[in-house]
Parts: structure tokens; sequence; C-alpha cells
């Protein structure tokens, strides 16, 4: 089985006021592909720091990140932005798309940006979109669309460029009970079909049942029972 | 650009609203930039266009035309250094003529020089004069306006003089009247007429034995100016800019006119900034989450660079067509030119100008940490 992505010793300070704050203390997490993990955790834990740091966002204080056994570690800020293009697929908790793109131009802008050529593109946003249920929407701007349809766009953005990894945080929490169920089947489903891992920070209990492991995180670091 | 242009789609209101600004800003730089060239044309023609690099004036005439008096010998000591081909006496008197036969008064600028020498304007309609002419002169064709044509005889007032026009030459201009071109000899005759009235016999006398002009004008290199210079400690020797500059009026005019032009770069340049600058804080959490998800950096810095040069190119160029037909319905007499290298230095001016607007944007934009795109619930 192959870890796509691999967390090792995560350590992350703060100093706040001249105290050190360790707010991850020697983290460890391994995904293999087609698993689906959710993180809990109490408020001011540090799941969303956890998340950063997978996510290539921050550097932390100690220890190596691997995503598709490359590090993250000393890389320049370019090489950073590439490797979340490429590698990785965000969803954050209220969808967060650009106001003044259509839907199917969300995902052609990441497309864009990750040099594919112009066909493959349209071809494999529209194949995206119409697995995601947007078929009629594809020329929608983001206002018109209801809350569920955003997170959708926002799942077939993440995906565009095929990552290894997804990481998502609070994916659910703008959502009604329902709905929030449909976004986790889809990425349930999509870190199976495709092989990827998914990682997500959630607070919804009804949701776990999806999930491939629940891990929580206390005193800075993942345990398997809350 | 994906962006860039998407961006502005989505909002056409704002962004037309801050292209009209533009739009008006840049027209009025245009307009004002013409508006400046048109009366420095108007006020120094007749010296701009001479070929001389240098004219020679008495001292402390503070490099005025009106105020200088220079003798033969001051000619024939320049010639002896830059060489006689290279110089060349000039005459400069403002006065007031009446056309024969009407009673319109007209101010002109007499202008005295060799009929033969290289500061006589080419004539473009009528016949050229030579120093054998008597009673001849070639004016400026702004004076057919008021009603002088071929062989029309003008009288100065003060003298009593008449010349015959014998041709036209054509934006030719002292202080924002006309130029009038006589010959030496006609120069004589009106410096002595000058002299008799108000001094009486002795300066009628200093007046006839040898013709005095106001300046030489040479052509010669910065060197050469400088052993003038040294060679004649009583007089001063003046670049052509310097004496353009010292027409009177010129430097106010330019000066106030270079002051609006100056501001309304500067209001363009805030314009912009500040239209910008609220925009990109405004969208600084789309920044972010654009940043998160692999953007680079630079991306959206250009696309930001963009917005800006297309609205400010946009602008000028719509402004530099609406400049240019309010040029064609001008009144010929309007002092308003806007040649070619003018409107290319103002356009270039606009455009960097906006780009510098742009810069506080752009630093925003590279400031935006992508890590606030996680943990945070933004709008
Ligand atoms: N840049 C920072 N500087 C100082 N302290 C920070 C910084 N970022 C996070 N922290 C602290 O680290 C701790 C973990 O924050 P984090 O946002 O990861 O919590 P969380 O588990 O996501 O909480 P929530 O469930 O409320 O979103 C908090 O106490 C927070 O104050
Ligand atoms: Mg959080």
């Amino acid at each position: 089985m192959r870890h796509r992505l691999i967390l090792r010793n995560i350590t992350q300070t703060f100093e706040d006021g001249g105290m050190h704050r360790t707010v991850l203390d020697h983290l460890n997490l391994q995904v293999a592909e087609g698993e689906l993990v959710a993180v809990m955790g109490p408020s001011g834990s540090g799941k969303s720091t956890f998340l950063s740091i997978a996510g290539a966002l921050l550097e932390p204080t100690g220890g190596d990140v691997l995503l598709d056994g490359e590090s993250i570690i000393g890389k320049e800020k370019q090489e950073l932005a590439d490797m979340r293009l490429h590698k990785l697929g965000f969803i954050f908790q209220s969808a967060n798309l650009i106001p003044y793109l259509k839907v199917e131009e969300q995902l052609l802008l990441i497309a864009k940006l990750g040099g594919m050529d112009n066909s493959r593109a349209s071809g494999r946003a529209r194949g995206l979109l119409h697995k995601l249920g947007l078929s009629q929407r594809l020329s929608a701007y983001p206002e018109k669309l209801s809350g569920g349809e955003r997170q959708r766009v926002a799942i077939g953005r993440a995906l565009m460029m095929d990552p290894a990894v997804l990481l998502a945080d609070e994916p659910t929490a703008s959502l009604d009970a329902s709905r929030g169920m449909d976004v986790v089947q889809m990425l349930a489903c999509e870190a199976r079909e495709m092989g990827k891992c998914v990682v997500m920070v959630t607070h919804d209990e009804r949701v776990l049942t999806l999930c491939d492991r629940v891990l929580y995180l206390k005193n800075g670091r993942l345990t398997e029972n809350g | 650009m994906y962006l860039a242009i998407r961006e502005m789609r989505f909002a056409k209101v704002r962004y037309s609203l801050i292209a009209a600004i533009m739009l008006l800003v840049a027209f009025l730089v245009l307009f004002v930039s013409g508006l400046a060239k048109g009366l420095a044309y108007d006020n120094a023609a007749s010296i701009q266009n001479r070929q001389a690099t240098h004219f020679i004036m008495e001292k402390d005439s503070n490099a005025r035309f009106t105020r200088s008096l220079v003798g033969e010998q001051v000619s024939e000591r320049a010639s002896t250094i830059v060489g006689e081909e290279n110089v060349q006496p000039l005459g400069v008197k403002m006065t007031t003529v009446t056309a024969e036969g009407t009673a319109a008064k007209l101010d002109v600028t007499v202008l005295a020089v060799r009929p033969e020498g290289w500061l006589m304007p080419a004539v473009t309609e009528g016949a050229v004069i030579d120093s054998q002419s008597e009673g001849q002169a070639i004016v400026d064709d702004k004076l057919k306006d008021s009603g002088v044509g071929l062989g029309t005889v003008i009288v100065d007032q003060a003298s009593g003089l008449k010349w015959e026009v014998a041709g036209f030459v054509s934006d030719e201009s002292f202080s924002h009247s006309p130029a009038v071109f006589i010959s030496g000899r006609d120069w004589q005759q009106l410096q002595a007429s000058a002299a008799v009235r108000p001094g009486g016999v002795e300066e009628a006398e200093a007046g006839s034995n040898s013709t005095n002009y106001n300046a030489i004008a040479v052509k010669g290199d910065t060197d050469q100016a400088r052993q003038l210079a040294a060679a004649l400690p009583d007089a001063e020797v003046v670049t052509k800019t310097a004496a353009v500059s010292a027409i009177p009026g010129y430097k106010e005019e330019q000066g106030s006119l270079l002051m609006m032009i100056v501001f309304l770069f500067v209001i363009s340049a805030v314009v912009l900034m500040v239209f910008f600058y609220v925009i990109t804080i405004q969208k600084s959490s789309q920044l972010g989450i654009l940043k998160a998800i692999g953007t680079r950096t630079v991306y959206l810095a250009k696309s930001v660079t963009l917005q800006v040069l297309f609205l400010s190119a946009g602008s000028l160029m719509i402004s530099v067509l609406l400049v240019q037909a309010v040029e064609a319905l001008l009144p010929s007499g309007m002092p308003f030119r806007l040649p070619a290298s003018t409107l290319a230095l103002t356009c270039g001016s606009f455009i960097v100008m906006s780009l510098i607007g742009s810069l506080l944007s752009v630093w925003k934009v590279i400031r935006v940490d992508p890590l606030d795109a996680i943990g945070r619930s933004a709008l």
C-alpha cells in the first residue's frame, strides 16, 4: 500500500508574547491511497495548524512532510505554490470560489495555472462537473449557486489537477445535514476510485460513518480514540 | 490575463466608472499639453525656428532681445571666432502697424534679418526679398486674417515707415504677435527714425554712423560659445533655450501650464492608486485562497498591473481620439499644437504614472498570506 501523505515528527511552536506554545508535538500521520481520514478535536487544539502544515502553507518548526514522497521542507515560495497546485487539493470551510468566475471557469483557471492544454482542460472540467451533478450550471456565477452546489464546485476545483492529497477544513460546516453527507460521500468516493488520500478536519459527528479512520488531535498528537 | 479580464467583465460598472475618470483626466492632460505647446509656439516660434545655437546680446540685457543693443564690431569679432558664414545680425522690435486703407491696428514684431542669410525663413507664398530691396516685407500668414494680402502696404505707427507685403511665411511669431521680416536697409531707417524722435541730434548721429542690431545670432558649439564670451567681455552669449524663455511671458505661461500638467499626472496616479488599493484590500481573502490553491504571487501581481495598464491605455486611446476631434474643431487662431512627439511623451508619462499608482496594490498582493485561507471563516 502506497502512502501518498506522510507527516513525520511534526512539531509546531508559536511564540506568544515571549512564551513558547507547542501546538503540535511530534505528530505522526501516514495516509494511504484511497483512504479518507477524519480529524477531530476541540477548538484550539491545532487542527487548522496541522492542515496548514500538511498543505504546504506553513513550514513546521520541526519534522518533515512528504507528498508523494517529496519533502516540502526548505522549498522556495514559488516551488511550494507549484506543489500546492499539482499535488494538493484544498476544500475550505465555506467554498471560497472566485466570485467573478463562472462554474466552469473556476476549474479552467486551475488548468491554466497548471499549464494544461485547453481542449484537455475543458474536457476534464466538464467531466468532473458532470460527475458532481453540475452539468446544468456550467456558466453560473457562484453568487447564484446554493451552498451545496458551491461546495461541489470547490471539490471539482480541488480535483482538477488530479492531486495526490485532498485537504478539507470543515467542508460541511456551512451545509445542512443531508447536503453535508452528500459532500463527504463524494470525497470518500473520489478517494477510493482515484486512489487519492483525503484528510478532513470536521466537527460533524454524522459524517464519521463514511470515513475509513477517525483521529483525534490531543496534546499536539493524533490518536485513534477520543 | 485570465483573471484580470474576467474580473473586469464581472464588475463592468465599477471598472467603467474608473475608466471614465481616467478618460477625463487623460483628456485634460492632453488638452493642456497641447495648449502649452501651442502657446509656446505662438510665443517663441520666430526664435525657436531659427537655426542659431546662441545669441550674442548686450551685457545686462538678461537675455532679452528688446533690451539689448549690439553694434557691427561685435558681429565682426564673432566672425573671427566662428566664421563669417555662421554669424547673422538680428533686429527685433515690437511695434504697431496698420494696413494702408484700413483703420485696424495690428501688433507685430519686426524682425530684421539678412534676406539671403540663414535667419530668413522660407517664403510659402509670394516673392522673396533681397538685401537691395527697400520698403518690402515678408509677413506671417496670420496677418491674412486681418485683411493683409500680397501687395498690401503696412505702415509703422511710430515711424511712419511703409512696407509692401512681398510674401508670406507661416508659423512665425514673437511674443504672441505675428512676425514681419524686413531687410537690413529698412531696419537702418527704422532705427534712425526711432532715434531721432525722442533723443534729438546726438542720438540721431550715433544711429546713422553704424547700424545697431538687438542680437547677433551665431551657429557654433559650446566651446566656441565659451571663446565668444571670453572675447566679448561687454556682451553676453545666450543659448537659444535661454533666449526663448526670456521672451516676455514665456516662462510664466509655460510654468503655470506645466504645473497643471504635473498635477494632473499626480491626480491620475493617485486616483488609480486609491481605486485599486481599495479593490485589492476588499479581495485580500480571495487572493489568499488563490495563493493557497497554488497561484503564484507573480501571476496575481501581473494581473493587477495588467488591469491598471488596460484601464489607462484604454482611456488614453479614447482621449487621444477625443483631443484630435477637438483640435479639428478649434478655431484656427487658437494656439493649440499636439505634435506626435508631445503626444507620445504625454501618453508615455501617463502610463508610467498609472503604473506607479499600481505599485501599492502590487505590494498588497505580495503581502497577502495564503495561510489566511485556512481556519478562517471568511465571507
Ligand atoms: N500564527 C499564530 N501565532 C500564534 N498562535 C497561533 C497562530 N496560529 C495559531 N495559533 C494558536 O495555535 C492554536 C491552534 O490553533 P488552530 O487554528 O490550529 O486551532 P483549531 O483546532 O483549528 O481550532 P478551531 O476548531 O477553533 O478552528 C490556537 O491556540 C491558536 O491561538
Ligand atoms: Mg480551525
